[in-house]
């Protein structure tokens, strides 16, 4: 590990000052990703630029939405009564989320903006990573990649991203705040995040010196249905496999009035269904539809050996969840 | 051998002696090691999978901050390779050529002044190789085979004609993966130079072995090296060898003249350190149609690296499990170009065991018949091979308390029959044995003028419990309070035992203190023998026995006198004894040593539209002889248990196909069970005092993970139909 220098920041201001100061500068927050890949060689960066200490802690509800600050933690989010009352599926994802000590130290901020899993991004002796280094290639296609993406690939990467509550917060239609020394801006999530294309290494719309200060989750209407579905290997501390974030509303003829489907453990970035919610929208709430609609989901996907099972368990996890928060169709 | 009085078969489960110690971090273990002036040292390796160096340049490396030395094959010099063992050859030395055997391996060593200086300076050293193709693959025909490498190969009768002429006939090929120990405690040497004598603070599960091989890599005597492992981070095998970055951290420790911390990185545990092999067994069952076997052929061909002969008997395990007059078993090694395996928790046994009860299951079915009355059919009340009675088997009894116990008679034979809350319920058996492995060990007993003994041994302690029945065993010898004896162990000085392996430390260890004590009876009653003012005076060690801190006579125990009383009178400080036991052959016996024996009951639950399979419960009867400690011993099998889930749902090591990279070389990518995989887990024990020792056990280390993954893998068939023939058993197997 090479060594770096370190400040900390006390106001935003000066936070985005010091990064746009030095272009080797990234900032840090809980580190729990981060510190890990500087020990393993993977980011190197000549200057830490601490922003625990910023004014960005509260979680507040304002006009029908949670404005949740960047440097919340994942578990005080999980723990507040308004969002475990109002969107249980993002108490649901986070939960099911890393350990209790991890979502102690992780915040929502640095839960966006967490980096791939993937071994062959993660191990700098491996050369092939467009996403470490542009055009070197990309060793997980002929790999191992079991764990990896079948939605948003490119044959340039297919990194899974592995957040579950940004899977969440895409369906719910979250934006981000954003602040920068050229001003302060706000992004949809779901406008937010960059499928690998042939620039793996851009992940998001951030841009240098950039930082996200906050994240808008609008509230789900009382009365919406949702649940966030996770499956993995085994039964806790793992990424998924495959998941599934959905509300939805549900008229008095059981007809789904409105529907948000988010897919997480199978793309390369948090993953909004569209085509699902589209055939879920005006539907009966049965098998069939739920079916159809996963399908729809997947359609798209481009399966590889190793994971093309991802595309089967995707929708049966699509359809469980769906049968789960209508009550209907098993 | 000696007799003593028998304690009770199931012995109290007294906590921990160490416990207090490492609960309070005050254990001292092979990291927690530090001494003036000592350097950090950090492996480079490879990333060719095979091939040669074609260059190395450490210039960068050595003008990083506070590097000290940078080691190569040009520059390490030569090194000798450690010993024969019973588990195969030592690794090879390392850094003696240019030669790539495997992706990872050991190609320089970085030493700094702190940890992160040489992980740095690591990063920086340049190598260049020249690549040729890996052999990866068990059947590349440009693998070297080895035919029946441990010379267990098992021929009985006449198995072509028995299995052509049976009525029903299984044969079924399985596939086993690549496992990796993962003990928590990474693997750790602090090396330094006293003069010319080497002390290593290691984490080993072979003391005296690690003497042997460091004193014949550095050409110095075997009295020179000075190997010190009070406690040890867990091994499941992964301390059974000498491994190459030992071999380094003491070089480096030379060459600076420093001393040296090497610590194994996690990665780098999943290729510095052994690995459980992957393998593939076909198995054939015979049988008539009234379930008694008539043939087993049992081939198993397993991985193993280019310059080493790992030890993985795994087909043998089927001439002795069943009564059958017609066995053939067949083990093969390939040679490939993979990172040095070694026995991981039950090796062969394990994965032979999950073959052929797999076949077993399979056989009940076509047969229509419980998997449970197969097994107790075929029982091989005798050794198979030698007609001889076992030391002692309480097979059928393992079998029979089980099913009790786990209400296996609520089992409905058809697959896919059982459902609970929406979940297809399986139940799945396996009936296991673990081989017996005894070696010979020594041991030196000391009782003080204070009347407290001491007792020590060079095995070592992994986490098993060893401290704690080592003291039971010998208070017991004496006649002492558990609370009044102290061992030691670990230390290579001490009289030497065997390794920390094979189910066999309580044995060994055992059997040589508990010799070590009587020894020592022996020369408290020499001490006294013309002793006008003892009341044993003219008493031979059987005419007495120890009890309550003395020694008191047999034909008549109200004559006695005390140790302390006995030394103080003598003006002894103390008093020491040596004892050596050696196993008795089957020939000496008179009858075949046995291993534990035992029976797994496992209860899945399946998601029928996910896959996920969840084990709802887990119960184990064990036969293990007498059991010394019933905690010690029920911690031993539930360890075990967790591991079998792993090894049944979880562990794969995946290698890169081309290059033999391991590719989930981390805890978070490779996956064990936690807490929320573990099921309720019952244990009992059942048998009686084994007659092949002297103090009645046999090992228990191993057999807890046996037997867990076909059970498991029963479980699933039975619960889904679906019959997978392959570790582990995943949910995408199940869509």
């Amino acid at each position: 590990m090479r060594p770096f220098t370190y400040v900390r920041a006390h106001e935003v201001g000066t936070a985005l000052a010091e990064a746009e100061a030095d272009s080797r500068a990234d900032f840090l927050a809980g580190g729990t990703t981060q510190l890990d890949l500087m020990k393993d060689g993977v980011l190197r960066p000549d200057r830490l630029i601490d922003i625990t200490r910023l004014p960005l802690h509260g979680i507040e509800e304002r006009q029908g939405a949670l404005i949740v600050g960047a440097l919340v933690t994942m578990e005080e989010l999980a723990a507040d009564p308004v969002a475990g009352r109002r969107l249980p599926l993002v108490r649901e994802a986070l939960l099911r989320s890393a350990s209790v000590q991890l979502r102690n130290m992780a915040t929502i901020g640095g839960n966006l903006l967490q980096r791939t899993r993937c071994r062959y991004f993660r191990d700098p002796t491996v050369a092939a990573c467009n996403k470490r280094d542009r055009g070197s290639g990309c060793a997980a296609v002929h790999g191992s990649h079991r764990t990896h993406a079948v939605l948003g690939t490119s044959e340039h990467c297919i990194a899974t991203h592995a957040s579950d509550v940004a899977v969440t917060l895409v369906a719910l239609d979250a934006v981000v705040h954003i602040s920068g020394a050229a001003g302060d801006r706000k992004v949809p999530l779901t406008g937010f995040y960059r499928t690998p294309g042939d620039t793996p290494d851009v992940e998001n719309d951030l841009r240098p010196g950039e930082l996200i200060a906050a994240v808008e989750i609008p509230l789900l209407p009382e009365g919406a249905r949702s649940d966030y579905l996770k499956v993995r290997d085994r039964s806790s501390y793992e990424f998924a496999l495959a998941s599934a974030a959905v509300a939805v509303g549900l008229g008095a003829d059981r007809r789904i009035e409105w529907a948000r489907v988010g897919l997480g453990g199978v793309a390369t970035v948090p993953w909004r269904a569209v085509e699902a919610e589209a055939v879920l929208t005006g539907s009966p709430a049965d098998g069939e539809v739920f079916a159809s609609a996963a399908a729809a989901a997947v359609a798209g996907a481009e399966p590889r050996p190793q994971n093309a099972f991802k595309v089967d368990l995707a929708q049966r996890t699509l359809v469980r969840t769906l049968q789960t928060v209508t009550g209907a169709g098993s | 051998m000696t007799t003593i009085s028998r304690p009770r078969l199931i012995g109290p489960g007294i906590n921990r002696v160490d416990g207090p110690l490492k609960v309070t971090g005050r254990a001292p273990y092979p990291n927690d090691f530090a001494y003036p002036g000592m350097v950090h040292a950090v492996l480079v390796r490879s990333t060719a999978g095979a091939g040669r160096i074609t260059e190395i340049d450490t210039t960068a490396a050595e003008r990083s901050p506070g590097v000290v030395s940078v080691l190569t094959h040009l520059n390490a010099g030569p090194l000798a390779r450690g010993p024969m063992t019973p588990l195969g050859v030592s690794p090879p030395a390392p850094l003696q050529d240019d030669a790539i055997l495997h992706y990872g391996q050991i190609v320089a060593v970085a030493v700094a002044e702190t940890f992160e200086e040489a992980t740095e300076a690591a990063y920086a050293v340049r190598v260049g190789y020249a690549d040729e193709p890996a052999v990866l693959d068990l059947d590349d025909p440009r693998a070297k085979v080895r035919t029946n490498p441990w010379g267990r190969d098992a021929d009985r009768g006449d198995v072509p004609v028995a299995l052509a002429g049976a009525e029903v006939v299984v044969d079924e090929t399985y596939l086993t993966v690549d496992n990796t120990n993962n003990p928590m405690g990474p693997l750790t040497t602090v090396a330094r130079w006293e003069g010319d004598t080497l002390v290593v603070n290691n984490s080993t599960q072979w003391a005296s072995l690690e003497g042997a091989a460091l004193a014949a890599a550095f050409g110095i005597p075997e009295e020179s090296v000075h190997v010190v492992a009070p406690y040890v981070g867990g091994g499941f095998g992964a301390g059974l060898r000498v491994w190459q970055h030992v071999v380094l951290a003491a070089l480096a420790a030379r060459v600076t003249g420093r001393p040296v911390k090497l610590v194994l990185t996690r990665p780098q545990m999943f290729t510095a350190c052994g690995h459980r092999p992957k393998g593939r067994q076909r198995v054939r069952l015979g049988a008539t149609r009234e379930g008694a076997l008539v043939a087993v052929q049992h081939e198993a061909r397993t991985a193993s690296a280019v310059d080493d002969d790992n030890f993985e008997p795994t087909a043998s395990v089927s001439a002795t499990a069943y009564a059958c007059p017609n066995v053939i078993t067949r083990d093969v090694q390939a040679r490939l170009n993979v990172p040095v395996p070694n026995s991981m928790r039950g090796p062969g046994t394990a994965t032979g065991n999950y073959a052929l009860e797999c076949a077993m299951d399979e056989l009940a079915y076509r047969l229509g018949m419980d998997p449970l009355e197969l097994r107790l059919r075929n029982d091989a009340a005798v050794h198979p091979p030698t007609g001889l009675p076992w030391s002692s088997r309480a097979h059928k009894e393992c079998l029979e308390r089980g099913a009790e116990l786990f209400g296996w008679s609520r089992r409905t034979h058809e697959p896919r029959s059982m459902r609970e809350d929406g979940l297809l319920v399986g139940y799945g058996l396996a009936a296991v044995g673990y081989p017996w492995f005894r070696a010979r060990c020594s041991a030196r007993a000391t009782i003080r003028r204070d009347g407290t003994a001491y007792v020590c041994s060079a095995g070592t302690e992994i986490g098993n419990g060893a401290y704690t029945v080592l003291v039971q065993l010998s208070a017991e010898a004496l006649g002492l309070d558990p609370g009044q004896v102290t061992f030691g162990l670990g230390d290579s000085t001490m009289p030497m035992a065997p390794q920390t392996g094979g189910s066999s430390l309580t044995g060994a260890v055992g059997s040589a203190a508990h010799e070590a004590c009587r020894a020592l009876v022996g020369a408290f009653t020499d001490l006294v023998a013309d002793d006008g003012d003892s009341p044993l005076r003219g008493c031979t060690a059987d005419d007495v026995e120890p009890a309550d801190g003395a020694l008191r006579r047999r034909d008549d125990p109200a004559v006695h006198e005390s140790y302390r009383d006995i030394l103080a009178r003598h003006h002894r400080p103390d008093l020491s004894a040596d004892g050596e036991s050696t196993p008795l052959t089957a020939d000496e016996l008179g009858m075949a040593p046995a291993g534990a024996f035992g029976a797994k009951y496992v209860e899945v639950r399946v998601d029928p539209d996910l896959g996920r399979i969840r084990v709802a419960r887990a119960l184990s009867v064990i036969d293990g002889g007498r059991i010394v400690n019933e905690k010690t011993a029920r911690s031993q099998i539930i360890g075990g248990t967790v591991g079998g889930i792993g090894m049944a749902l979880f562990e794969e090591t995946v290698s890169d196909p081309g290059s033999g990279r391991i590719a989930n070389a981390t805890l978070g990518d490779y996956i064990v069970p936690v807490n929320a995989d573990i099921p309720d887990m019952q244990v009992e024990f059942a048998g009686s005092w084994d007659r092949a020792n002297p103090v009645g056990t046999k090992g228990i280390g191993e057999i807890g993970l046996v037997g867990l993954a076909p059970a498991i893998a029963n479980a699933v068939f039975h619960a889904t139909g679906r019959r997978i023939r392959s570790l582990p058993i995943t949910l995408d197997q199940l869509l």
